[in-house]
């Protein structure tokens, strides 16, 4: 928990820190994400995973965007569509690239909804959503390999 | 099944808690401020060291492009404050007793929907800042302070549709009001079409309360817009950037000394 307090206010400080020039990758919701699947999907660390990155995303609102609620209902749709996904995935399938194709998913689709509903559509916005999209690419390697480190030789 | 149920149950009610503080963004737009402004506040003690970095990088880059720009425009408001106690002296007047001060402030939130209407910024009432204060950026006025919090204010921009502002031509000394459009750009309304300005003609603030002087400037007249209810509004363009408003200055009108530290 620590550890996504951490990113989150890492994540907001950057953006203090590159106001005007891009928007920062979520890598809120990612560590999130990871860490939702990281360990057995128990139903209590599920949901409080779950509302850990509902009020996450609401403070991201609070404090960055103009309508307040719509981050944190996309962390939630967030946890539960990787919940879904993991719990139907047999235990053997459960690899480091369907984590990878499932964050960078979901993280592509929430800086798309973020684009239409926040930003005011320009070549300028598109430039910002495609680079925060490129820079999240080395933050979701990161989890990947620790994913793939922490599950090598058994599954969970 | 009942894990399945349990994190269902869960989410539902997290989503309506969203859906609920949409509503309430729409519904109860103070209270969201409220909100924002006390999250602000909480963020502003972690935040102020990277906004020194960010002003102290953005300083030393723009350093070189600025200082030319700042010294010509230093000349011409030496020249003129010359002239004015030339004039002041030759009318035996006392030189006024300055009671203004300018403080430093950051922009530390630009909401994309209200780009052109409102900023907030990192001074407030413990500062000296009072509604109504004028905001400038580069020497140009680009808003006044419609909300004081104690550490932060908010400005509202002279680009949106409900700033209204007593403003003067300074080399025909004609009367209008300045007004924004919600899109960047700004009007000088209620004047006579007729009246012929040149592209280039410094619009200044004209005296309209305690906490705004007048002569500040506010930006250049550029072309004539479209003759409506027997007036034509002017288009000014603004001397300060106002797509790159980051450091700004709150002119603190009147007896200031006891409120700043």
């Amino acid at each position: 928990m620590i550890v996504s307090i951490a990113v989150w206010l890492m994540q907001d400080l950057l953006q203090v820190l590159m106001m005007g020039f891009m928007l920062v990758p979520d890598f809120f919701m990612l560590v999130v994400i990871y860490m939702t699947i990281s360990k057995p999907l128990n139903e209590r660390r599920i949901s409080w995973w779950l509302w850990f990155a509902f009020i996450g995303g609401i403070l991201w609102d609070l404090r960055w965007v103009v309508i307040p609620g719509m981050s944190g209902l996309i962390n939630v749709a967030a946890v539960v569509l990787v919940f879904w996904v993991w719990n139907r995935t047999p235990i053997g399938g459960r690899s480091a690239a369907l984590f990878a194709g499932l964050a960078g998913g979901i993280h592509f689709l929430s800086g798309i909804a973020h684009y239409f509903l926040w930003a005011v559509p320009s070549q300028a916005a598109t430039r910002m959503f495609l680079i925060q999209q490129l820079l999240s690419v080395p933050a979701l390697a990161v989890l990947c390999l620790i994913y793939a480190f922490k599950t090598a030789g058994q599954h969970v | 099944m009942s894990k399945l149920n349990s994190i269902l149950v869960n989410s539902l009610v997290a989503m309506f808690f969203g859906l609920m503080t949409l509503w309430m963004s729409y519904a109860l737009p103070l209270t969201i401020r409220f909100a924002a402004d006390k999250v602000g506040v909480m963020l502003s003690y972690p935040e102020t060291p990277v906004q020194e970095i960010r002003a102290l990088v953005q300083t030393a880059g723009n350093w070189m492009m600025e200082r030319k720009g700042l010294q010509d425009r230093n000349r011409e408001l030496e020249i003129e404050n010359l002239a004015l106690r030339a004039a002041l002296h030759d009318a035996a007047l006392p030189p006024p007793v300055s009671t203004s001060e300018m403080i430093g402030a950051r922009v530390t939130l630009r909401y994309p929907d209200a780009w052109w209407k409102e900023v907030r910024i990192n001074m407030g009432s413990s500062q000296g800042v009072k509604i109504g204060a004028p905001v400038l950026s580069e020497g140009y006025m680009i808003g006044k302070i419609i909300m004081a919090g104690e550490n932060y204010s908010w400005v509202e921009l002279i680009t949106s549709a409900s700033f209204l502002l007593a403003a003067v031509v300074n080399e025909t000394w004609d009367l209008g009001v300045i007004n924004g459009d919600d899109r960047g750009n700004i009007w000088l309304l209620y004047m006579p079409p007729e009246r012929e300005f040149k592209r280039g003609m410094m619009v200044s603030t004209a005296m309209v309360g305690d906490y705004l002087p007048p002569g500040i400037p506010i930006g250049k007249i550029w072309g004539d817009g479209d003759t409506r209810d027997g007036f034509t509004p002017r288009s000014v363009v603004s001397g300060a950037h106002l797509t790159q408003l980051y450091n700004l200055q709150v002119l603190l009108i009147g007896d200031v000394s006891g409120v700043r530290n």
